[in-house]
């Protein structure tokens, strides 16, 4: 290998100054923490809830969380892959369903809170703009939506699961400018189309165009649908059921597995100064027997 | 032209940043609550601008008095000619921390009411004064040989040995 000048000196090692571990793995938007996290000193030790949305590839999460210097406390949390419990087993990713776990996570901590009876919020799921009125008792429950690090362009799913959460009958500050069906043009949400897409209309519209010019790649799409006998036409309904489940009952299941005594390793263990030498001391004695038999050969 | 006398006027070090902690600023200084009557320490941190006291303050402790949005109004001794002032301040929180300065005398507050609520279930009366360190016990040395020193007469012829 040719001579390459060495880049990245001690010096600049020395100097290097790390980011927050948190924004070196990518995982936090430190700016946007601070000010969600911000309380009003004169309001003392009053918690700020974040409404979190996160998306991974096959699961949507959904909690309301409140700041300490300890941690993060989670009050409540909602996961797509509860909704087969609710009726609905595929397509845990999509806007219908981040609509689902938003509305599962606000009756979830209505529930808790003892608030469900007072804030029934908007119990059919027309796409046009919904904010809760306090009550004569109580005042709302009051979050801030958190998005993380996504895009927020209208139509996002995160505002599929906000959503959710304000039918739902949360107190979350919000504008309709990001709803799926907003047109910039007009400056107006067009309500049916948002409610096409919290039924899942757009997935049922794609459906029907793929069963009609290519049945093939139909078939391999949307292969989990054809399994459980899910037609583009029965999504309304399917959702308007899940819609009607949840509300019934959003109370947290226990899993029923017993909690492993020890838990799996997911990193290699570190060896301790014996191991390593130990390991040492064998390579090089392979490494000599390997010269010798190469020695007695030649 | 003459240095000027500004507000942030030879504060170049003062405010800087320590080595390797520039940058956004970590969350407990925004989480920690502050109540009238704590003591704070007042510490600039030249990464916030807003809500700065002035440079006089940086390193002096006071007691809150005022608690805001988002800064706390606090309460500093300051000497002026031949008088000292109370001095009533804005400052932001990124600015200020929990003072330790009462933590040595709440430590010992609850350790005594431990000890004397122990000695009344015993029927004893203790004293929980502190008391100043007091002179070394004596103690007697050991190991020590005795040698005795005597005068030797003076001996011309010996120690004239090097220069004669």
């Amino acid at each position: 290998m040719a001579f390459v000048k060495n880049q990245k000196t001690r010096a600049y090692f020395k100097r290097f100054q790390v980011k927050f571990k948190r924004r070196r793995q990518g995982k936090t938007d430190y700016r946007a923490r601070i000010r969600l996290i911000n309380q009003d000193k004169n309001k003392y030790n009053t918690p700020k809830y974040r409404f979190v949305v996160r998306f991974t590839n096959k699961d949507i999460t959904a909690q309301i969380i409140s700041a300490s210097i300890a941690g993060d406390l989670v009050l409540a949390a909602a996961y797509s892959h509860e909704l087969p419990r609710y009726g609905l087993e595929v397509g845990l990713t999509n806007y219908a369903a981040a609509y689902c776990t938003g509305l599962l996570l606000a009756r979830r901590v209505l529930k808790m809170l003892e608030m469900d009876e007072e804030y029934e919020g908007n119990a059919e799921a027309t796409g046009e703009d919904f904010s809760v009125e306090p009550a004569e008792t109580r005042r709302p429950f009051r979050a801030l939506l958190d998005v993380g690090l996504v895009k927020t362009t209208t139509g996002n799913r995160v505002f599929g699961a906000l959503k959710g959460a304000l039918d739902g009958g949360l107190d979350i500050p919000h504008s309709d400018k990001r709803f799926a069906g907003f047109k910039k043009d007009e400056k107006q949400l067009n309500s049916e189309v948002h409610r096409n897409y919290i039924f899942g209309g757009h997935v049922a519209a794609y459906m029907r165009t793929l069963m009609e010019d290519e049945p093939e790649k139909y078939q391999s799409h949307f292969s989990e649908y054809i399994k459980k006998g899910i037609e583009a036409d029965d999504m309304e309904a399917l959702y308007k059921k899940v819609h009607a489940a949840i509300r019934a009952d959003p109370t947290v299941v226990k899993s029923s597995k017993p909690a492993p005594k020890e838990h799996k390793r997911y990193n290699l263990k570190k060896l301790t100064y014996e191991e390593r030498k130990a390991r040492l001391i064998e390579r090089l004695n392979a490494f000599n027997a390997a010269a010798d038999e190469a020695d007695s050969d030649a | 032209m003459p240095a000027g006398h500004g507000l942030r006027s030879r504060t170049r070090d003062l405010f800087a940043r320590p080595f390797r902690k520039k940058g956004y600023i970590p969350l407990t200084t925004y989480l920690r609550t502050y109540k009238i009557g704590d003591y704070v320490d007042v510490k600039v941190n030249g990464a916030v601008h807003k809500g700065m006291p002035h440079k006089f303050y940086h390193g002096r402790t006071g007691r809150v008095w005022n608690v805001t949005k988002r800064a706390i109004g606090v309460e500093i001794n300051k000497q002026v000619g031949n008088r000292i002032i109370r001095k009533r301040i804005h400052v932001r929180v990124e600015h200020v921390l929990p003072s330790r300065c009462t933590e040595d005398f709440r430590e010992r507050k609850k350790k005594n009411d431990q000890l004397k609520a122990e000695a009344k279930a015993r029927g004893e009366i203790i004293s929980t004064k502190r008391q100043p360190e007091g002179p070394k016990p004596g103690f007697m040395v050991e190991g020590a040989t005795l040698e005795t020193v005597t005068p030797i007469p003076y001996d011309v012829v010996n120690d004239l040995k090097g220069g004669y």
